[in-house]
């Protein structure tokens, strides 16, 4: 009986380490997703920022500007693509919708974008656009991958659809998180208008370029992001664009809008309690059982010898202990001792 | 001899229960990590 006892300890010490080895090898690559019907929304604000007055076209300083971002997963469209490819995707229907001081939109715009569930590489599918330009991404948008590496990564730009290097610039503590930082800079560049233009404004995207008029844009974008989930749980970005007239006009350049963009607050709280909740999953697939399980099997593995030994110290003591240790694991066992018994008792299965 | 049977009977049990976990994880099941919208904020 201490035998069979002992083997079951060993087969479950076994069982422990390779499932610690599947659960960080296998499972954990396979099985972090990220969801394909998710819905969410984040408010940002520009306080005291400068915005454009189509009326005059003179800047107006001292405006309050809030941004409205949803990101809708198109689940049958990620699933369709899963259909055609096997590729676990996620669709992603963005907008982003910028309200001024007196609540009227000042521009929405929409994106489709396809990526990776597990590894976040973009998929060049269902109807990539930004504002209704199709276009195929480079890098990553939004979200950061699973278990963010200190390193630079390749970041779209949705105004100047294009992808530049987003830096790695060290590591902090924010809300309690160990957080990556990084900043991108996009520099003075001439970007397309938004097709939807301000409520009130009568004169299309199409009638302004063919004034001349150019849009200019910078921005300098920061990003506090958890390692883990690779979820940024703060953000702020250093927004600027100008109106720029044709050179014959000899018009100096127009403010359109400059801000210093942050999450609300409350937002960025309810983001960084949402983390704390995923990550503790990830970091259980990832990190406490592929060690813990492993571990609890070096238990198990020493308990089995611990009873292995027992049994054999037992049986070794004398003729007669033997003979009662062999006759009691007969009794135990339906006949079957663990040792061959001095009085010719069977022998051990072992 | 008994005793590296059950270590391998044990790791095959282990190997099955990770093959199987994988297909029957749903992608929106709760192992997944949500991912938060932070980001590319303005564009008045």
């Amino acid at each position: 009986m201490r035998q069979r006892l002992a083997l079951v300890l060993v087969a479950l010490a076994a069982f422990l380490a390779v499932l610690g080895v599947m659960l960080r090898a296998w499972v954990y690559p396979h099985v972090v997703a990220v969801p394909d019907n998710q819905y969410q929304a984040v408010v940002l604000e520009a306080k005291d920022a400068t915005l454009i007055d189509y009326s005059s076209m003179t800047a107006v300083p001292h405006q309050h500007v809030t941004i409205v971002e949803t990101l809708k997963g198109d689940a049958a469209a990620a699933q369709a693509e899963k259909k055609r490819t096997g590729r676990d995707v996620v669709v992603w229907d963005a907008l982003s919708y910028v309200l001024g001081n007196d609540g009227k939109r000042l521009s929405a715009i929409p994106e489709v974008y396809p990526f990776d569930a597990h590894t976040q590489d973009p998929v060049h599918c269902c109807g990539e656009n930004v504002d209704g330009d199709a276009l195929s991404r480079v890098g990553i948008e939004y979200k950061f991958p699973f278990d963010t590496q200190p390193h630079d990564y390749q970041y779209f730009d949705p105004q100047t659809r294009t992808s530049a290097p987003i830096h790695y610039k060290g590591t902090t503590t924010l809300d309690g998180l160990t957080v990556y930082y990084f900043e991108q800079t996009i520099p003075w560049t001439r970007v397309p208008f938004p097709k939807a233009m301000p409520a009130g404004v009568a004169i299309t995207p199409d009638q302004i370029d063919k004034l001349g008029y150019q849009r200019w844009y910078t921005t300098v974008r920061k990003f506090w992001v958890d390692p883990v989930t690779g979820a940024p749980i703060n953000g702020e970005e250093l927004h600027d664009e100008q109106l720029r007239m044709p050179p014959s006009s000899g018009m100096a350049p127009v403010t359109i809008f400059s801000g210093d963009v942050r999450i609300r607050p409350d937002y960025q709280a309810a983001t960084v309690a949402l983390v704390k909740k995923e990550r503790t999953l990830l970091l259980m697939l990832r990190d406490y059982l592929p060690f813990g399980l492993p571990l609890l099997g070096l238990v198990a593995l020493a308990l089995a010898f611990v009873v292995e030994g027992r049994a054999r110290i037992r049986a070794a003591r004398t003729p007669q202990g033997r003979a009662a240790a062999s006759v009691a694991d007969a009794d135990e066992d339906g006949g079957a001792g663990d040792v061959p018994s001095a009085q010719g008792a069977p022998a051990a299965p072992l | 001899m008994r005793a590296l049977i059950a270590a391998a009977v044990g790791a095959a049990v282990a190997v099955v229960v990770a093959l199987v976990a994988v297909p029957l994880a749903d992608q929106n099941g709760p192992t997944t990590a949500k991912p938060l919208l932070t980001s590319a904020p303005a564009h008045p």
